[in-house]
C-alpha cells in the first residue's frame, strides 16, 4: 500500500479522474457564473456585455438587502434552532427515555422524509385562520387566548418565525440521531468518572458532553448552515415568499431575477453572493473547531 | 504480482469506463444516425419530395423553419405531412384547454392525417414564464406554448422568437376563424398590429355575489361604486363577511384595484401608466389603492385574506361564507358543478363592475380577456404545423362549444344548451361595448411582480396606497 501511495504516478491516477469531474461539476458552474454576471438580460434575449454594472446594482437593490435580511435572520434563528433542539432530544434520548426510546426517535425522525410540499401544507392547514380556524388557532381560541389568535403566516410579523418553526421541526429529527449516535460512542467509563467526581446535570454536560461532542457539533452547524443558506422551497411551499417580501430569500429572489425577470446576469451576482456567503460562513463556523493537539 | 495485474487491469476498466461515461453524446448520436437513416423522412409516405426536404433541413437548421410554410398552397386536401408537435400549456390533459387541446390534436389525426403526432407537457402556471424564459433562451421553445399576454409575450415578439399569426392565418387563408373581438383584445394587449397569438379563452370579468345572502341584508345589485360601498356596509351590518378574494394568489386582489382605478381614471389608464404618460402615483389610482385597502382595515375580507387562495375564496361564495368574490367568467365551471356548489344553479349572480362616472368609463365596458393565449415558436413552423393550424382554427370554435359548452374567442356554428352560468357571462360578452385589461397587462415583469407582492402588505395595512403605488413606480423608473 506505502509503495502505491508513494508513486505519484498512482495518486495523480487515483485523483485526477475526481478532479476532472470535480471541477467540471463545481468549478466550471462557478466561473460560468462568473462570466454571466458580466452581462445583462438572459442568453439569447437581449445579451449584452455590462462590466461590472450589476455589482454596483447590487448595492442599491432593496430587494436583494431585504432578501438578505431575511436570510441572515432565519439563518441564525433555524441553525441553532435545528442543532439545539436535536441535541437536546439526543440527551433526552441517552437519560431520560428508557423504554419507548425507538419509537420516539421514530417519531422524531420521521417529519425528515417527508416531502417539503407536504409539509409546507401540512403547516399551512395548522396555521390557517380563514375560512376556518387551524390547528394552532382553534386551541388558542380554545383556551381563552382569542387575542393571540391570527393569521400567523399573513402577516409580515409573524410569518418568517412561523416558517423557521416548521423548518426546526423539519430537521431536528435529523440532527438529534447524529447526536445520539455521538453520544453512544462516548465511553460510559467517562461518564461514571464524571459522576464519582461530582459532575452531574449542566456541568457534566458542559465540562464533558460538550467538549467531546464538539468535532459532531461543529459538522451539524456546517450541515444546518449550508442547508439554511439555501432557503427556498420550504419558504415557497409555505408563504410563496409572502406576505410582500417577509419571506422572501436571496434564493428566491436570485429564481425572480434570472427566470422571471430574464436578467440571468444580475442573477448571477446573486448566486455569487450566496456562494460567498456560504463558503465564509463554513469557514467561520469551522474556526470553532480548535484541535487539541 | 497476480494481484499487481488485477490492480492494473481494474484501475484500466474504471478509466475506461469514465471516459465513456464523460464521452461527448453527440457522437453517439451520430452514430445512430448513421446506422438509421432519417427515419423521419422515410415514414413521411404521402409527402411530396419538397416537404421530405423541408423536413431534413428543419432538423438541422430551425432558423429557416420560418419560411418552410411560404411557399405552399393551403387551399387544396391536407398532404398529410409527417410531423410530431410539442405543446407546452398550463393545463392537465383531462382539464379545462388540456382536454380541448388533446381532443383537437386527436381528432386531426384521425380524421385529416394520420401522420401527425404530439407530445403534451404540463407545466405549473406559476412556472410558465420560467419555463418559457429559459427555452427561448437555449432556443428550444415548444411548437405551441401556452403563454401570458401583455408584457411577457411582448418580450417573445421583440426578441422575434414566435410566429406571427396574422400573417400565417392569411397565408392558410383561417384569419375569418378567429373572433374580431378576441383579436382585437390580443393586439391591443401586445401593442402591436399584427397578431402574434391564438385565443384560448374569451373572458369577462366582474363580480359574483351570493343572492340568499344579499336577499338576507336587503341589498341591491350595485350599478355605482358609492352603491358597492353602501352594500358592503349593509353586509357587514347584517353579520354576513362582505367580500372575498384569493390574497395569496395576490393577482385576485390587484384586479380589485384595477377594477376602482378603471372606473375613476378612465379605461386606458394602465395603458397610460406603462407609457409614462401618467405616473403610478397619480392620486386616482393612489385613491383606488386606499379603496382597497380601507375595505381590509374595515374587515369586509375578513380575517387573514392573504393567506386565502382563489380556491377557497370560490368556495367561501358558493358555499355562503362570503358574499361577493371578484373573478372571471372561467369561475363558471366550478359554479356549474353541483358538487362544488351548493348554492344550486341560480344562487349565484353576476354584475359588472360598478361605474363611478359613465363619461369616464362607461358601465357596458368589461374587464376582458382572452386568458393564456397560445403562441407558436418560429423556428420551427413549417408547413404540416400550418396545415395542422389550419385545421385548429376552423375546429376550435366548434368543439369547444360541442365539448365544453364554451367561447374560447375563435367562430362556431355549433350550439350547445348552454348552462345558466355559462349564458350569464356569454350576454355580459355580447353586452361589453369595450374591453379593457388587467391590473398588470402592460407592467414588466418586475413592475407585475412588485405590484402583485405588494398587495399584500396594502391588504395587511403595512403599507399605504401611496407607498403602494410609489413602489411600482420606484420598479418601473428603474427599468
Amino acid at each position: 500500500m506505502k509503495k502505491v501511495l508513494g508513486n505519484k504516478a498512482a495518486i495523480a491516477l487515483f485523483v485526477v479522474p475526481a478532479l476532472i469531474l470535480y471541477t467540471a461539476l463545481v468549478m466550471v458552474p462557478v466561473i460560468w457564473s462568473l462570466y454571466y454576471s458580466l452581462f445583462s438580460g438572459s442568453p439569447g434575449l437581449k445579451w449584452e456585455f455590462v462590466g461590472i454594472k450589476n455589482y454596483l446594482d447590487l448595492f442599491r437593490d432593496k430587494n436583494f438587502r431585504n432578501a438578505l435580511m431575511v436570510n441572515f435572520k432565519y439563518i441564525s434563528v433555524v441553525t441553532v434552532g435545528q442543532v439545539g433542539l436535536g441535541l437536546l432530544l439526543a440527551l433526552m434520548f441517552k437519560f431520560w427515555l428508557k423504554h419507548c426510546k425507538s419509537f420516539v426517535r421514530t417519531l422524531v425522525f420521521f417529519p425528515v422524509v417527508l416531502p417539503t410540499v407536504a409539509v409546507g401544507q401540512l403547516f399551512a392547514k395548522i396555521y390557517e385562520i380563514q375560512p376556518h380556524y387551524g390547528l394552532l388557532n382553534s386551541f388558542l381560541s380554545a383556551v381563552g387566548l382569542q387575542d393571540l389568535v391570527q393569521p400567523w403566516i399573513g402577516q409580515e410579523s409573524t410569518a418568517l418565525w412561523a416558517l423557521c418553526v416548521m423548518d426546526i421541526w423539519v430537521a431536528m429529527g435529523f440532527y438529534s440521531v447524529i447526536f445520539y449516535g455521538a453520544l453512544l460512542d462516548i465511553s460510559d467509563d467517562i461518564l461514571e468518572a464524571a459522576h464519582i467526581d461530582g459532575a452531574s446535570g449542566f456541568n457534566l454536560f458542559r465540562r464533558i458532553l460538550l467538549p467531546l461532542l464538539r468535532p459532531m457539533i461543529i459538522t451539524s452547524l456546517v450541515f444546518s448552515f449550508s442547508g439554511t443558506v439555501k432557503m427556498f422551497e420550504s419558504a415557497l411551499a409555505l408563504t410563496k415568499g409572502g406576505p410582500g417580501a417577509a419571506t422572501k430569500s436571496l434564493s428566491m429572489y436570485m429564481y425572480d431575477v434570472s427566470f422571471t425577470f430574464n436578467k440571468v446576469g444580475y442573477g448571477s451576482v446573486i448566486a455569487i453572493v450566496i456562494f460567498l456567503i456560504c463558503v465564509c460562513g463554513s469557514a467561520i463556523i469551522n474556526k470553532f473547531d480548535v484541535r487539541d493537539d | 504480482m497476480k494481484k499487481r495485474v488485477i490492480a492494473a487491469l481494474l484501475t484500466a476498466l474504471m478509466v475506461t469506463g469514465l471516459v465513456a461515461g464523460c464521452g461527448d453524446k453527440g457522437g453517439s448520436d451520430a452514430g445512430s444516425d448513421a446506422s438509421n437513416p432519417a427515419p423521419d423522412a422515410g415514414t413521411a409516405a404521402p409527402a411530396t419530395e419538397e416537404t421530405g426536404d423541408d423536413a431534413g433541413d428543419d432538423a438541422q437548421t430551425p432558423d429557416e423553419g420560418g419560411d418552410a410554410a411560404g411557399t405552399a398552397d393551403f387551399t387544396g386536401e391536407d398532404p398529410q405531412l409527417a410531423k410530431k408537435v410539442k405543446i407546452l400549456t398550463i393545463w392537465a390533459e383531462d382539464n379545462d384547454n388540456g382536454i380541448l387541446l388533446n381532443k383537437i390534436c386527436e381528432n386531426y389525426k384521425n380524421e385529416v392525417n394520420p401522420n401527425f403526432e404530439w407530445e403534451y407537457e404540463m407545466v405549473a402556471a406559476d412556472q410558465l414564464q420560467q419555463k418559457i424564459s429559459t427555452l427561448a433562451a437555449s432556443n428550444d421553445l415548444p411548437d405551441f406554448f401556452a403563454y401570458e399576454a401583455g408584457a411577457p409575450l411582448v418580450t417573445l415578439i421583440e426578441a422575434d422568437k414566435i410566429v406571427n399569426v396574422s400573417e400565417a392565418l392569411e397565408e392558410i387563408g383561417a384569419t375569418q376563424y378567429i373572433n374580431e373581438g378576441a383579436a382585437e383584445l390580443m393586439k391591443g394587449l401586445s401593442g402591436t398590429e399584427d397578431l402574434y397569438d391564438l385565443p384560448l379563452g374569451l373572458n369577462a370579468e366582474g363580480f359574483w355575489y351570493n343572492k340568499a345572502l344579499f336577499e338576507q341584508a336587503g341589498c341591491e345589485v350595485p350599478k355605482t361604486w358609492d352603491e358597492f360601498e353602501e352594500v358592503l356596509t349593509k353586509l357587514d351590518a347584517a353579520g354576513i363577511q362582505p367580500l372575498v378574494t384569493g390574497g395569496s394568489d395576490k393577482w385576485p386582489a390587484t384586479r380589485l384595484i384595477n377594477a376602482v382605478a378603471v372606473r375613476t381614471c378612465g379605461n386606458d389608464i394602465m395603458t397610460k401608466t406603462a407609457n409614462g404618460e401618467t405616473p403610478y402615483t397619480d392620486a386616482g389610482l393612489v385613491a383606488a389603492a386606499d379603496t382597497v385597502a380601507a375595505w381590509a382595515e374595515k374587515g369586509y375580507f375578513g380575517e387573514g385574506i392573504t393567506t386565502v387562495d382563489m380556491n377557497t375564496a370560490g368556495s367561501m361564495l358558493m358555499n355562503g361564507k362570503a358574499a361577493i368574490l371578484y373573478n372571471g367568467s372561467w369561475f363558471t365551471q366550478n359554479l356549474a358543478d353541483e358538487s362544488q356548489n351548493p348554492a344550486g344553479k341560480d344562487g349565484i349572480g353576476f354584475f359588472n363592475i360598478p361605474v363611478s362616472d359613465e363619461s369616464v368609463s362607461s358601465a357596458t365596458s368589461y374587464s376582458m380577456n382572452c386568458g393564456n393565449i397560445l403562441a407558436m415558436d418560429k423556428s420551427k413552423y413549417d408547413e404540416a404545423t400550418a396545415w395542422f393550424l389550419k385545421y385548429f382554427c376552423e375546429n376550435m370554435g366548434d368543439l369547444a362549444m360541442n365539448e365544453m359548452a364554451t367561447v374560447k374567442g375563435y367562430t362556431y356554428s355549433a350550439s350547445a344548451e348552454l348552462d345558466p352560468y355559462t349564458q350569464m357571462v356569454l350576454d355580459a360578452i355580447n353586452e361589453s361595448t369595450e374591453g379593457f385589461a388587467w391590473w398588470e397587462a402592460k407592467m414588466s415583469s418586475e413592475v407585475s411582480k412588485t405590484a402583485q407582492e405588494n398587495v399584500q402588505p396594502l391588504l395587511n395595512g403595512d403599507m399605504t396606497g401611496e407607498e403602494y403605488m410609489q413602489s411600482i413606480q420606484d420598479v418601473h423608473d428603474m427599468q
